[in-house]
């Protein structure tokens, strides 16, 4: 699998090679080279198969890492294929061409975090979320707690304790004399 | 209407004897992935109520709830996780962060009933049926959000360390102490722990702020002898600590260390408080320990003038005489003693109750007296021969060298004893040349030192010799007589006598041992000398030790009969000043935080009584 390594790098200034496992492996590539990568992997390497697509909100350093997952079903081995883009202005190619279905995907990355692929079918459409007016949910500066105290009611009866003032009830109760 | 409405309905009719795709229905089995992050389980057990699943908790879907069977204890709140499912969003975080590893989800996730209100139960208590199952979400091995690891202390190589007096121990940085407080979950499970229940969470926090004053402040809300707990505290926060629950405790005793040497002495007044007023009441207090010069200090800030009466020409107890300068230097202490002066409180040093100045003098001349004299009566060895000259008391020596007097150990020492004061006059032992034998009557594990001393004295050189029963010691024979003891003593093996004790040692007939030594050092404890109570004084005592009230106030025996412990002042028979004591005195912890937290109690129980006294 190293020289896979050694020709991502060649070819496309791929870097980091990492074996989670014997079967799976990852990888970060530019992302203006993302669809050559895949294309290449697909058609080249034997990585005929889109496993999924999603992201991760990587707020501290300011972008989305875009995760391509393919898989080998000849050698058995998956390769997840990060990208970074920047989330101001998170646009990446649209790889639904290479396999059709990753337009569900994409349509989810739009509606979850506010990933662009430009000419990817339907992306714009819901997903799952009806009526979402919201920051994209999987975004971290989005502010669950703040939604859900805005949109849903308190349960009655809730009440919680603090470790530390409950102990002093219970155990010294006589520093508060 | 067009034709086609009227066909349609008529032509599903051609797919009527086609497998449907639908499924059949009720559905018996359809399992999550054995990953899946279903309901919650908690190894209850296991779990310490830290609540820091609740602090990560991002929809604030967790409680920390009194659970039945579960008392508040040391290293254990007593409260679990309620996990109220109409705000879970089953992300795991919780089971990611929780410290002891208790918490996980079974891979269940179909749960129907009509009453909503049941969709919040507490994991581990409140049975359910995925109990115990063995799939679902747990944190993967190796991976944790937590830093398992303290960062390590540096200190000096021990083969220098053993050549001399210096500090072992050299201090974090700011940037090691920034990452270790890092560390804390801030969940406060150890205050109860500590004895002076200090704030630690708080100053914690301001090491991790970088806000040296506002950690100065929080430590001298409990504690004036931050230098020195700094250094020696018995670190009881530190069993308690949950992160200590999957790897190494915070190293709560290095931190306070590290805001008190970050703070000059000189900028202490700046931060910390001091009386608003003079209240006009005067307060002796015998024994210039840590104790003592605690009591001093609340006092001193609660307006009273307090005179402490110190035997020794130093002040600091034990702190300086029992405990050698490569633990604690003595400008360390010396920097919390100077600030408790610098108040005010006058030290009289070199002045011994009982000899210089009767108690009964204090209590006519002060409005209240409080005794923090600790335990400076050594205890004998007790077997046949103790008395022999090369017998010493572990404390003496290491007050000697305290002084900078000339030890005289020989160059082959033995030290009885598993305690704290063993381990450091063995370790002073080897700081003067010698080849140091520690010699204990049960095992390691049972040694009542400080695991980082035994740990320590080890490493510098000293050999430990578990289960050694002493039988006696003997006049050495020959050219030697007179100059070297024989130290006589049985192997041992531990005995389980009874279920649920400790196991005993039990003496091997036959395995005696008799090895020369020019020095015996008997470490094996030490009692009070109440020799300056007489009985004139009519306080009352048990077991050589002084019955105090919840205040630390020593009740007063009327003429033949003893007052009831807190009785109100009015009820006292004497006239004279009420003694209040604490300290090693007293409690059965004898360590130097539960002195100093006595003192702070004795400080707001003498003020309550002075109160009560002028209204």
């Amino acid at each position: 699998m190293n020289e896979l390594a050694e020709r991502l790098a060649r070819r496309y200034d791929a870097e980091g090679w990492h074996e989670q496992r014997k079967d799976l492996a990852s990888i970060s590539i530019p992302a203006l080279r993302v669809r050559d990568v895949l294309a290449w992997l697909r058609d080249e390497e034997g990585y005929k198969h889109l496993s999924f697509i999603t992201a991760i909100d990587n707020i501290e350093r300011g972008v989305f890492t875009l995760t391509y997952t393919v898989r080998n079903h000849d050698t058995k081995h998956s390769l997840m294929v990060h990208a970074d883009i920047i989330r101001e202005n998170p646009v990446v190619d649209s790889v639904h061409l290479l396999w059709e279905q990753a337009w569900t995907y994409q349509r989810e990355l739009k509606e979850w975090f506010g990933i662009d692929c430009p000419g990817s079918p339907r992306k714009d459409e819901e997903f799952v979320l009806e009526g979402w007016d919201q920051l994209p949910m999987m975004r971290r500066d989005f502010d669950s707690l703040a939604y859900s105290n805005a949109t849903y009611a308190e349960r009655p009866g809730r009440v919680t304790h603090d470790p530390a003032a409950y102990m002093k009830a219970q155990l010294y109760p006589e520093a508060d004399q | 209407m067009d034709i086609k409405d009227f066909i349609a309905p008529f032509a599903v009719w051609k797919r009527a004897f086609e497998k449907p795709f639908t499924v059949k229905k009720p559905i018996d089995e359809r399992p999550g992935a054995p990953r899946y992050r279903g309901f919650h389980i908690n190894d209850a057990q296991k779990c310490i109520g830290c609540g820091t699943c609740e602090a990560i908790c991002m929809n604030k879907a967790i409680d920390l709830v009194p659970a039945a069977g579960y008392a508040a204890k040391e290293g254990d709140s007593g409260l679990r996780p309620r996990v109220d499912y109409g705000r879970c969003c089953w992300c795991a975080l919780c089971v990611d962060v929780c410290p002891s590893g208790s918490l996980g989800m079974s891979n269940e996730y179909v749960w129907i009933d009509s009453d909503p209100e049941v969709f919040r139960y507490t994991p581990g208590v409140e049975a359910k049926p995925w109990d115990g199952s063995p799939l679902g979400y747990r944190r993967a091995e190796g991976y944790r959000l937590l830093e398992e690891q303290r960062v390590e202390m540096p200190e000096l190589d021990y083969k220098e360390a053993v050549q001399t007096f210096l500090e072992l121990v050299r201090g974090y940085s700011r940037q090691q102490a920034e990452k270790e407080a890092d560390r804390c979950v801030s969940c406060g499970v150890c205050i109860a722990s500590c004895p002076a229940h200090m704030d630690i969470p708080g100053y914690i926090n301001a090491v991790r702020e970088g806000d040296m004053q506002n950690g100065l402040r929080l430590l001298y809300e409990t504690n004036p002898f931050p230098e020195a707990c700094g250094r020696i505290c018995t670190h009881r926060c530190e069993e308690a600590c949950a992160i200590g629950t999957g790897g190494d405790p915070v190293a709560i005793r290095w931190l306070k260390r590290y805001i008190a040497d970050q703070v000059e002495l000189a900028d202490y007044g700046k931060v910390l408080p001091r009386a608003e007023a003079d209240s006009g009441k005067k307060i002796a207090v015998v024994g210039a320990g840590p104790g003592g010069l605690s009591a001093a200090y609340y006092l001193a800030l609660l307006g009273h003038s307090v005179t402490v009466f110190e035997k020794d020409s130093e002040a600091g107890g034990m702190l300086r005489y029992g405990i050698p300068e490569y633990r604690l230097p003595y400008p360390a202490l010396d920097k919390d003693i100077g600030y408790i002066e610098s108040l005010g409180v006058k030290i009289e040093r070199g002045t011994a109750v009982g000899s210089a100045v009767a108690l009964a003098e204090l209590r006519s001349r002060f409005d209240a007296v409080y005794l923090s004299t600790g335990l400076p009566a050594a205890y004998s060895l007790e077997v046949p021969g103790d008395k022999h000259p090369r017998v010493l008391d572990g404390v003496a020596v290491l007050a000697a060298a305290t002084r900078g007097e000339p030890l005289g150990l020989g160059k082959r020492v033995a030290v009885v004893g598993g305690g704290n004061v063993a381990m450091d006059a063995a370790r002073t032992a080897l700081r003067n040349g010698a080849a140091v034998d520690i010699l204990y009557r049960r095992r390691k594990e049972d040694m009542p030192a400080d695991p980082d001393e035994i740990r320590e004295a080890i490493a510098e050189g000293a050999s430990l010799v578990e289960k050694a029963i002493p039988l006696e010691v003997r006049d050495a024979a020959g050219a030697i007589a007179g100059k070297q003891a024989l130290f006589v003593w049985n192997e041992a093996r531990m005995v389980q006598k009874e279920d649920g004790k400790r196991p005993v040692p039990e003496a091997i007939p036959g395995a005696v041992h008799e090895d020369p030594y020019d020095s015996i050092i008997a470490a094996i404890g030490q009692g009070p000398d109440l020799s300056f109570i007489g009985e004139a004084d009519r306080l009352e005592l048990r077991r050589f030790k002084p019955v105090v009230d919840g205040f630390g106030r020593i009740a007063e025996a009327a003429a033949g009969a003893a007052a009831e412990p807190g009785a109100p002042a009015s009820a006292s028979p004497s006239k004279a000043a009420a003694v209040f004591a604490g300290g090693d005195l007293v409690n059965d912890r004898k360590d130097a935080i539960s002195a100093i937290a006595d003192g702070h109690h004795a400080a707001q129980g003498i003020d309550r009584w002075l109160d009560r006294k002028g209204s």
